[in-house]
């Protein structure tokens, strides 16, 4: 065995489930039918639950094109893409010296990060049950006003 | 975290897979030979990528099967110093936390790198495993297993196969992780 190339690139999260996805791991329940192996199968729970699972190549390559005036090292862009910080203390670890380097830039680019790519399922969760709760009652409002119908239709 | 890497490597086709098409058969033993192993220094090999030229096809004498040589990409897990990873707690004890990714178990995290000060408090939930505790500001904060924690890549280390070993001990890790958790940002999520 030789090894040609040991880095021939670079791959994001998203890029690896993406290519599980296309082989066929996301339609198979019983994990049987797909021509995927079960370590891949674990690799594709792991990267399902991360905050790659509702990324897409367009907003990727939005992020790449406005992250360029903020001069990121590469690793840094991937560290971004990988984890999608959403506050200022997620950036510290990724970037270095990051007061420095950008001051006031951090509130920038935060924002943009969370304005370009969708917010990863255990936060977008929390935002849902708030949403949940007000389309709850409306529902029981509505069901109220269906058994009064119903009552008057059967009198009639 | 993942890589592609470029390999090339001589390989024999054994009979009874000859009715299948080349690609098929190929991706298959290729499948068998690399997947979820660890090489050396490249990481631990999660998938065959593509397959980028099959060569050869020689039948050597006394042998029934085909030799190919084929070039390939392998998508590697190998994470670079400085990553920031989620992981799951496995295990924590007196010298530190394991953490698991589900395809990756063997990452640690020693006492040495545990954010300061903290202290550890023996588990009443299971035996022989501690909880470890951050004092922060006269506050503290638990490493519970409940939710992921974050923590960066200090270093990949790739120890080499031991000749011997005692049969009580841990099974052989090829590649061990090593990781941080003190600095802002870093450690349960919901710390943060």
């Amino acid at each position: 065995m030789k090894i040609k190339k040991a880095n021939a690139g670079a791959l994001t999260n998203f890029e690896v489930l993406d290519f599980l996805r296309s082989r066929g791991a996301a339609k198979d329940p019983t994990r049987v039918i797909a021509p995927i192996a079960a370590s891949e199968f674990k690799v594709y729970d792991y990267l399902v639950e991360s905050a790659a699972c509702n990324q897409t190549r367009e907003s990727i390559n939005e992020l790449l094109e406005k992250c360029k005036k903020y001069d990121l090292a590469k690793a840094e862009i991937l560290n971004i893409i990988n984890i999608r910080p959403a506050s200022p203390v997620e950036i510290d670890p990724i970037i270095e010296e990051s007061e420095k380097r950008m001051g006031e830039g951090i509130e920038d680019l935060i924002e943009m990060v969370i304005t370009v790519l969708p917010p990863p399922p255990n936060q977008m969760n929390t935002e849902e049950e708030v949403v949940a709760g007000d389309e709850e009652i409306a529902d029981g409002e509505q069901t109220t006003t269906e058994t009064t119908t119903t009552t008057m239709a059967t009198e009639n | 975290m993942f890589y592609l890497s470029l390999i090339e490597h001589t390989l024999r086709l054994p009979p009874h897979l000859l009715d299948l098409p080349l690609n098929e058969a190929i991706k298959g033993e290729l499948e068998s030979l690399f997947l979820d192993k660890v090489i050396a220094n490249l990481g631990l090999c999660i998938s065959v990528y593509d397959i980028r030229s099959i060569d050869g096809g020689f039948v050597f004498p006394g042998d029934g099967a085909s030799t190919y040589t084929v070039e390939f990409r392998l998508v590697m897990f190998r994470p670079f110093v400085g990553e920031i990873i989620t992981a799951k707690l496995k295990e924590s004890d007196a010298n530190g936390l394991r953490l698991s990714l589900g395809f990756f178990d063997d990452i640690y995290i020693p006492v040495h790198l545990m954010p300061n000060p903290c202290h550890c408090e023996p588990n009443p939930e299971k035996k022989g495993q501690v909880i470890w505790i951050w004092d922060y500001q006269e506050q503290k904060f638990p490493i519970d297993g409940i939710d992921e924690i974050r923590f960066q890549v200090q270093s990949v280390s790739y120890p080499p196969i031991p000749v011997e070993q005692p049969k009580e001990s841990k099974p052989f890790a090829p590649m061990v992780i090593m990781g941080s958790l003190d600095y802002d940002g870093l450690g349960p999520v919901s710390w943060w």
